[in-house]
């Protein structure tokens, strides 16, 4: 019997699991339906901060406080939460695969459920260099053969400092031909902030952290050359059997 | 934020590359560009730099300091920042000092309004301003060029009462009405701040946002109260967005800016005016009650190595600080920063090492990869639930969809939900299985499959609670279970294989026809002679095409085949689907094969 296929995202899934569980990384899950301290507060985006509006949010009736998760780093903080409470110090390393939400129009490249993948690293000496290592390590292994690049742009995201935002290129012949020498925006990252690890129960005196925040299916439609990304909820197999 | 080179050049005294070279600087070192169109680039100022950098002064400072091209001296044009002599023709009362922390403002008598000069017309109208007048532009480019927003009323049209004009910062009441500049009458709230006549009580101006029309300037107007204020960003926030009335001003207020920035913003457009449009200065008003505090901040040259992962020298900190602007003094290790008074954002240690690590750039940042971890990974029980149950039925021949979670019934319900279809979240994956199913069942052909077969994991909202649950749809129904996890984690997870595929190829989105040819062929002919034939003759239209039927009869063999026709351009038609069988049946039976 033919076998069915798994869906695109799961296979990114799968495969940066891979990746991530030999550099020491766990996954971690926390809910959809958040509560706005893990979704904002925590996360040092406070109320009537700009910020807030930089994503826009789905509230539920009835329920104030609640959204439904705006990315996933509410895990961060989830997962820190859950380690202080077991008792348990860092270094703690996690990725964070999951759906996320934005509250607007869909088209071709916008969709408000989506799947992103969050990373965190938190010791005693996490750096900078840390980051563009692991990211560099992980895009190469995802884009087999080609030689992967790796370039920092400085950014903000209120739950890190310094924020950047993480480019890509992919040189030489095994690169597909769309992507070859070209810079992609991948994702952003950056130290995270102290008043986050504070939040969480985690002393910024004593540890630091790197995070960072991809889109999957931004990934896949970049991997696979998709040209929409609403085939992701389409639940189409002339989609889903090409994987 | 529009910035023009030419505009920008007054802040250098040397030459500024070209625009391509700008966008780069402050792209690799600052902020993204969003576009370069001709010497006018387009700079999308991140949040945090809203303090400062919404002006051509914070753009000139970043790239004085990126590119290291001294500014001119006195960059905000000014070297008279005091606010003398006072008068007492303008009295301001200000109701909540912390919503307003600051207010200026300065009288002018004698000027005569009319058209700006070329050179301002040209600056104002390079970033798409609309020049309006000599007074009114005077205020718009002091708000571009440096940040603050002012405003200019005809002080004719304020009240006078005993030689004083009176200008009361207070809340709006409810339903109090405003007709604004632009024409449009505004109903105001008691959560939104107003500057009111003190001696009418009536409102003048939403305050940070905009002013009113009967106060306005206009060509008759010969004095005019020049007001340059600071306001609480919440406020202006909430205010913009309730009256959905977003103006420039307003665009820099919500960011929070400095109280300390007015005294720059009244006098250097009390300048500009006076030299345009004549007039001298009554004199000026500054309620102030609680000035800003310069603020310091202690970080030492390991803690900014430590966060980068850099081996910078303290040569390279100090000239960072230096190219920035930040005066420090050295206490051993420690660097102590003065914070000038507009850079709100710079509060934390780790503010000053982002300022180090991207002056000196993110590309002298290494790679490095992180040290061994020294315990061995946990495995996820849920995700390995997942995996697991994947693995499983694949294998069975079903594949994997995800579905919206949102749905026409449910427990919980969106409040906001932007397009107002499918509100709820759902509490169960059978419907969408439900949907998924029927709809790739009308494509089975297409997809050459007999039986369509699906499974999601997913999320649904049930019973007052969040769970994720397993679906399969099939010919036998659709069913959901909760994911079995198993008891026991094991150590690891399986090997499964990750999808092998190079490139996805587009589907037509345009309706198919299946056509079934069967035939007698020598019993040496083997299907794949015979599929290649109708594949060379059918052309691309042919998008399937499979065995589907195979018995021997004596020295002959019975072979069926299934084709599926359809275009990426357009609803094939049966007699297009004819045509090009007609071609395939004469290309079968000129191979001496008997269509049957």
């Amino acid at each position: 019997m033919k076998s069915g296929s798994i869906h695109p995202v799961s296979s990114l899934i799968r495969e940066a699991n891979r990746i991530f569980f030999d550099m020491g990384f766990s996954v971690a899950d926390g809910p959809l339906l958040e509560d706005e301290w893990h979704n904002f507060d925590a996360l040092n985006v406070p109320k009537d901060h700009p910020a807030r509006d930089m994503q826009d949010t789905f509230f539920i009736k009835d329920e104030p406080g609640m959204v439904l998760r705006t990315h996933t780093s509410s895990v961060q903080i989830r997962y820190m939460e859950s380690q202080v409470k077991k008792g348990i110090e860092p270094p703690y390393r996690v990725i964070v695969p999951g759906k996320v939400f934005r509250n607007e129009a869909t088209d071709m490249t916008h969709e408000a459920e989506f799947f992103q993948i969050e990373g965190l690293a938190v010791g005693e000496d996490i750096s900078l260099a840390n980051l563009k290592g692991t990211l560099e390590r992980f895009l190469k292994e995802l884009f087999k053969g080609a030689s992967v690049e790796v370039r920092f742009r400085p950014s903000f995201f209120p739950f890190t400092e310094p924020s950047v935002e993480v480019d890509m290129r992919l040189v030489g012949e095994s690169a597909p031909p769309k992507l070859r020498d070209r810079w992609i925006e991948m994702m952003g990252a950056g130290m995270v902030h102290p008043s986050v690890l504070k939040n969480a129960g985690v002393d910024p005196e004593k540890y630091r952290g790197f995070a960072f925040g991809m889109g999957l299916d931004r990934l896949a439609l970049l991997r696979w050359g998709i040209d929409d990304v609403r085939h992701m909820h389409s639940a189409d197999l002339r989609f889903i059997n090409q994987f | 934020m529009k910035i023009s080179r030419e505009w920008l050049q007054s802040y250098f005294e040397k030459p500024l590359p070209d625009a391509g070279v700008l966008a780069d600087a402050l792209t690799f070192h600052a902020f993204e560009i969003e576009s370069v169109e001709g010497e006018v680039l387009d700079v999308k100022v991140t949040p945090n730099r809203g303090h400062d950098c919404l002006s051509y002064r914070g753009i000139a400072k970043e790239l004085s300091a990126i590119l290291n091209l001294p500014l001119v001296p006195h960059p905000y044009g000014i070297t008279d920042v005091s606010l003398e002599p006072k008068t007492d023709a303008l009295k301001v009362t200000i109701e909540n000092p912390q919503l307003c922390p600051r207010f200026t403002a300065a009288y002018i008598k004698g000027i005569k309004v009319g058209p700006s000069p070329d050179w301002l017309r040209t600056a104002l109208e390079s970033i798409g301003q609309k020049s309006i007048n000599n007074v009114v532009d005077a205020t718009n480019y002091v708000m571009f060029n440096i940040g603050q927003p002012l405003h200019a009323f005809d002080a004719a049209k304020l009240t006078e009462k005993e030689g004083v004009r009176a200008l009361d910062v207070r809340m709006a009441k409810n339903e109090e009405k405003m007709l604004g500049l632009d024409d449009k009458e505004y109903a105001l709230a008691s959560s939104m701040l107003v500057i009111a006549d003190g001696n009418t009580g009536e409102a003048v101006s939403i305050a940070g946002i905009k002013g009113g029309k009967p106060t306005g300037i206009d060509e008759a107007t010969t004095a005019v109260v020049l007001e340059a204020a600071n306001w609480d960003g919440v406020t202006i926030r909430k205010t913009s967005q309730a009256l959905r009335l977003r103006t420039d001003a307003s665009d820099r207020f919500q960011q929070v800016i400095s109280p300390e920035l007015t005294v720059y913003g009244l006098r250097s457009a009390v300048e500009l005016i006076v030299k345009l449009a004549g007039g001298e200065v009554v004199g000026f008003v500054d309620e102030y009650p609680q000035p800003q505090e310069m603020r310091t901040i202690s970080v030492s040259l390991p803690k900014i190595n430590a966060v980068l992962g850099t081996k910078l020298a303290q040569e390279n900190v100090v000239d960072v600080f230096k190219r920035l602007d930040l005066s420090h003094v050295q206490q051993g290790e420690e660097f102590v920063v003065t914070v000038p008074f507009d850079r709100l954002d710079l509060v934390i240690p780790e503010d000053i090492v982002e300022e180090v690590g991207r002056i000196v750039g993110y590309d002298k940042i290494p790679a490095t990869e992180l040290t061994a971890f020294p315990n061995k990974p946990e495995v996820n029980a849920n995700f390995y639930a997942a995996e697991h149950a994947r693995a499983e039925l694949t294998a069975k021949g079903y594949s994997e969809v995800y579905t919206s979670v949102f749905a026409d019934k449910g427990e919980r319900v969106v409040a906001n939900k932007v397009d107002g279809v499918r509100p709820y979240l759902r509490s169960t994956l059978i419907d969408g299985l439900k949907d998924a199913l029927e709809k790739n069942t009308r494509n089975k052909d297409l997809l050459q499959l007999y039986k369509v077969k699906l499974f999601e994991i997913g999320t649904v909202w049930k019973g007052g609670k969040e769970m994720i649950l397993l679906g399969t749809a099939d010919e036998g129904g659709v069913k959901e279970t909760t994911l079995t996890i198993q008891e026991v984690t094991p150590l690891g997870y399986d090997d499964l294989p990750i999808s092998k595929t190079e490139r996805y190829r587009p589907f037509s989105r345009y309706p198919f026809i299946v056509r079934d040819i069967a035939m007698w062929v020598p019993t040496q002919t083997t299907p794949e002679d015979v599929l290649a034939v109708i594949r060379a003759t059918a052309g691309e239209l042919l998008t399937r095409s499979e065995k589907f039927d195979e018995f021997e009869k004596g020295e002959k063999t019975s072979l069926a085949f299934r084709l599926v026709f359809q275009s990426f351009e357009k609803t094939l038609t049966d007699a297009e689907a004819n045509t090009v069988m007609e071609k395939v049946y004469a290309a079968v039976r000129a191979k001496g094969w008997e269509v049957r």
